[in-house]
């Protein structure tokens, strides 16, 4: 029996008059003289932002339109171990009855928001695009999905609801997209259910560890290949995140809870620790204001609130998930796209080490972290690529190549 | 012409009403089940905090307690290259003429607070042991002093205005005891100043180096093979967690101060949680009161600069402005005192390495804030390092303390 409901995002007008008072109670910092984003979010923006939250952003506006683009429902999923999650998430399915059933997973400080841009693109019928029935679901703890209530909820179990999430909308085999947590994620999906259920995976954030010793092939051409002048940048951009982009990553590793009373208590500090990173991760992204201001309420206004949505951090962090599935190699077909803003690159030769690789784009000079948002055309391209006719991954769902023709009415 | 003033505390009305006005709109995060404090300040805790803190938790009788408790002033200090900074801080003379000058020095989430225990036992008179006269600075983006307002304010600046202040108080020449921030800050001062003017320092958070075999062979030898203290290695092992998974609020502070400063200028029960989860962690079971920990909170609540400015120092020093002075060996005698729930522990002989060290005592209870945890046992080792017989006697020309 399902237990699907359609869902339209409806923030009760209590939330938006405690956001309106809170706004109002704002106490700002100073900020160092000319230190430009050096020191963090800078100050002109944050009050510049906080003056149009409180003066003409229109939260009814965006959710209204939010509504009328993105057709969601939610869902019940159990998940092994822990209660049974009542998961959100936006399904679109194509006019091509054949269309690949794709499952798009995004990250922090991200949100089913992601898919927004690429769903018409990805759902387009064309003769010279594969098409893709498309699910993009809302992380457990975030946007409109519940929250787990026990400790422990690590990679294994984002993974399972999103396994489970394509098997109850009746797509056994299925294809993945992921960035962010999203490419951790999609990579458990493919070490625990591919082959039989993933049939391939694509991911704008490949991870992957250097060639072991003990494939002495490829080591020693690790070792002997000089990195490519877009792989020299990538490790100059790891080494500067490394330097100074990674305090998020080791208090939300450490001490979420600590960190997200902060976040559930003041809307300024909730923007300016999200702001950051949509500013630093981005490839010169224009970012408008109502944008920005959009992806912060789906936090803010998020079922579970702000804090849970950091725990994932601290679940990956102290286990040891996170350099664990790295180590290993799903034997399903990969396709990656990487860009050139992104927080780290590696060189190709690890991400080898770490995927069945059959389809790669390195040669993009435009984009960023968070792909599906700041170049939606230019990702959907690759995903043609890979999954279209004379593509490595055409035809890997048996039966849904993307290209049947739409159902007659 | 000197410009100090006395200062009382007095943290206006309209402050107190907004701070009122924010905790009755506080919004609280959920928590998981059965966690503890593994994921942080536990939610009960803040919640009760939180509550008292609104209401019950009577900040002006705090207030006058504190100006009751430390005579308080504040001065300009010029810092070249920044211009002058109004700097506040505890100034108390022993009755003993010829007390030794201390400057204590606070770190982070300390203040100028952290003294008010050691106080009276500092300036206490008694043959039989010395007595202080004692400083407490208030760094500048602490509590009541005016911070910086440029960047690159560094070790070196901290340095010159604890300096400073001593000569402006008459004291030419002094001693030092800092823990935190403050020993990195008297280091620096007994870099800079030291000889002639700074004269001895004690730290409770020292931080030594290896000894290299071709550098001090004799120091390398005697690390290789002297086998760790119970001590030495319980505080190692403190060390180990600290760096694994102590240094998240490190790290963002060190990196994005003005990030996380959005939060604790506008988030009283942000600010909250993210000191009071170090009050807890960094002490050996110290029994705080609600009353006490608020009143920590408040003062970088109602701080001159606001809390944000107070983080500004993590940043400054990373690039190698800390590991510069780390790797220097102030010439002048040094004392530590190391305390179990500390949060740096290393081989002794490291401490020996950068360091003319004089005196050291292991503990066997306290943490990282000494001066407030264990008032008794920190005072007693300063008397110990500058009694009569002792080895920092006398450095002080014609101050001993007697």
């Amino acid at each position: 029996m399902s237990t699907e409901q359609p869902f339209k995002i409806s923030v009760s007008e209590d939330k938006i008059d405690l956001l309106r008072r809170k706004l109002d109670l704002c106490v700002f910092p100073d900020e160092l003289e000319d230190s430009g984003t050096s020191y963090g979010a800078p100050l002109a923006d944050i009050r510049r932002l906080v003056d149009y939250w409180k003066t003409g952003f229109d939260w009814r506006a965006q959710e209204a339109a939010l509504n009328a683009e993105l057709p969601q429902f939610t869902r019940d999923i159990e998940v092994a171990g822990f209660e049974t999650l009542n998961i959100h998430y936006v399904h679109q399915t194509s006019q091509a009855v054949g269309a690949i059933p794709l499952l798009f997973v995004h990250g922090w400080p991200g949100s089913f928001l992601e898919v927004r841009k690429i769903l018409p693109l990805l759902t387009a019928v064309s003769p010279e695009h594969p098409s893709f029935h498309v699910v993009a679901m809302s992380l457990p703890g975030f946007g409109f999905s519940q929250a787990p209530s026990k400790k422990g909820f690590r990679i294994a179990q984002y993974a399972e609801v999103g396994h489970k999430l394509m098997l109850a909308l009746g797509y056994n085999e299925y294809v993945t997209q992921g960035g962010d947590w999203g490419s951790l994620i999609t990579r458990m999906m493919a070490l625990q259910y591919g082959g039989k259920h993933v049939k391939a995976w694509h991911t704008n954030m490949p991870l992957g560890i250097p060639p072991p010793v003990t494939r002495p092939v490829s080591y020693l051409k690790w070792l002997v290949t000089p990195y490519t002048a877009a792989e020299k940048v990538g490790a100059q951009r790891f080494s500067l995140f490394d330097k100074q982009g990674r305090g998020y990553f080791i208090e939300q590793g450490t001490q979420p809870q600590t960190l997200g009373y902060s976040l559930a208590d003041s809307p300024v500090g909730l923007l300016g620790w999200i702001y950051e990173k949509l500013l630093s991760w981005t490839d010169k992204y224009p970012w408008t204001d109502d944008e920005v201001l959009s992806w912060i309420s789906i936090y803010l206004f998020s079922r579970a609130g702000p804090t849970a949505s950091v725990r994932i951090y601290y679940e990956t962090y102290q286990s040891g998930d996170w350099q664990h599935l790295q180590a290993q190699r799903p034997s399903i077909p990969m396709g990656i796209s990487v860009f050139p803003a992104e927080i780290e690159i590696r060189p190709l030769s690890w991400y080898k080490t770490s995927g069945n690789l059959i389809f790669s784009n390195t040669s993009h000079t435009k984009g960023g972290h968070f792909a599906a948002w700041e170049t939606p055309d230019v990702l959907v391209k690759d995903l043609h690529k890979m999954f279209g006719k004379g593509g490595p991954a055409f035809s890997v769902v048996p039966g849904k190549t993307g290209y049947e023709s739409p159902q007659a009415q | 012409m000197s410009t100090e003033k006395p200062f009382k505390i007095a943290v206006s009305d309209d402050q107190i009403r907004l701070l009122q006005q924010k905790l009755s709109f506080a919004t609280f995060p959920d928590e998981l089940e059965n966690v503890g404090t593994n994921y942080g300040a536990p939610l009960s805790d803040i919640r009760r905090l939180a509550s008292r803190w609104k209401e019950g938790f009577d900040w002006r009788a705090q207030e006058t307690a504190l100006n009751d408790e430390l005579p308080q002033y504040t001065r300009a200090i010029d810092v070249e290259g920044f211009g002058a900074l109004e700097i506040h801080y505890v100034h108390k003379k022993s009755e003993v003429v010829d007390a030794i000058p201390l400057l204590f020095v606070h770190g982070w989430p300390g203040s100028f607070i952290e003294v008010r225990k050691i106080l009276p036992l500092l300036i206490q008179a008694s043959p039989e042991h010395p007595s202080f006269h004692a400083v407490a600075l208030g760094l500048p983006g602490y509590g009541f002093s005016q911070a910086p307002s440029k960047p690159g304010f560094k070790t070196a600046q901290y340095a010159e205005v604890g300096h400073k202040l001593m000569l402006a108080l008459g004291y030419d020449q002094y001693v030092t005891q800092g823990g935190d921030w403050g020993n990195l800050i008297t280091r620096k001062i007994a870099l800079d100043y030291g000889g002639k003017h700074s004269k001895a320092w004690h730290s409770n958070y020292p931080t030594g180096l290896p000894p290299k075999l071709t550098a001090n062979p004799l120091l390398y030898l005697k690390y290789l093979f002297t086998p760790y203290s119970e001590a030495e290695k319980a505080l190692m092992v403190r060390h180990e967690w600290f760096s694994n998974y102590g240094k998240g609020y490190y790290t963002e502070q060190a990196t994005q101060p003005q990030t996380l400063g959005y939060s604790l200028a506008d988030s009283p029960v942000g600010l909250l949680a993210w000191i009071y989860e170090k009050l807890v962690f960094w002490t050996d079971n110290y029994p705080w009161e609600d009353d006490e920990v608020l009143t920590w909170v408040s003062i970088y609540y109602f701080s001159r600069a606001g809390p944000a400015a107070s983080v500004r120092i993590y940043y400054e020093v990373q690039g190698g402005d800390a590991d510069r002075v780390y790797t220097q060996r102030p010439s002048i005698p040094m004392g530590i005192s190391l305390f179990p729930k500390d949060l740096k522990g290393q081989p002794k002989t490291w401490y020996e390495t950068n360091a003319n060290l004089v005196f050291s005592k292991y503990h066997s209870e306290g943490g990282h804030f000494a001066a407030h945890e264990v008032p008794n046992l920190l005072v007693e080792d300063l008397r110990t390092m500058f009694k009569k017989g002792g080895p920092a006697f006398g450095v002080v020309s014609g101050k001993t303390g007697y």
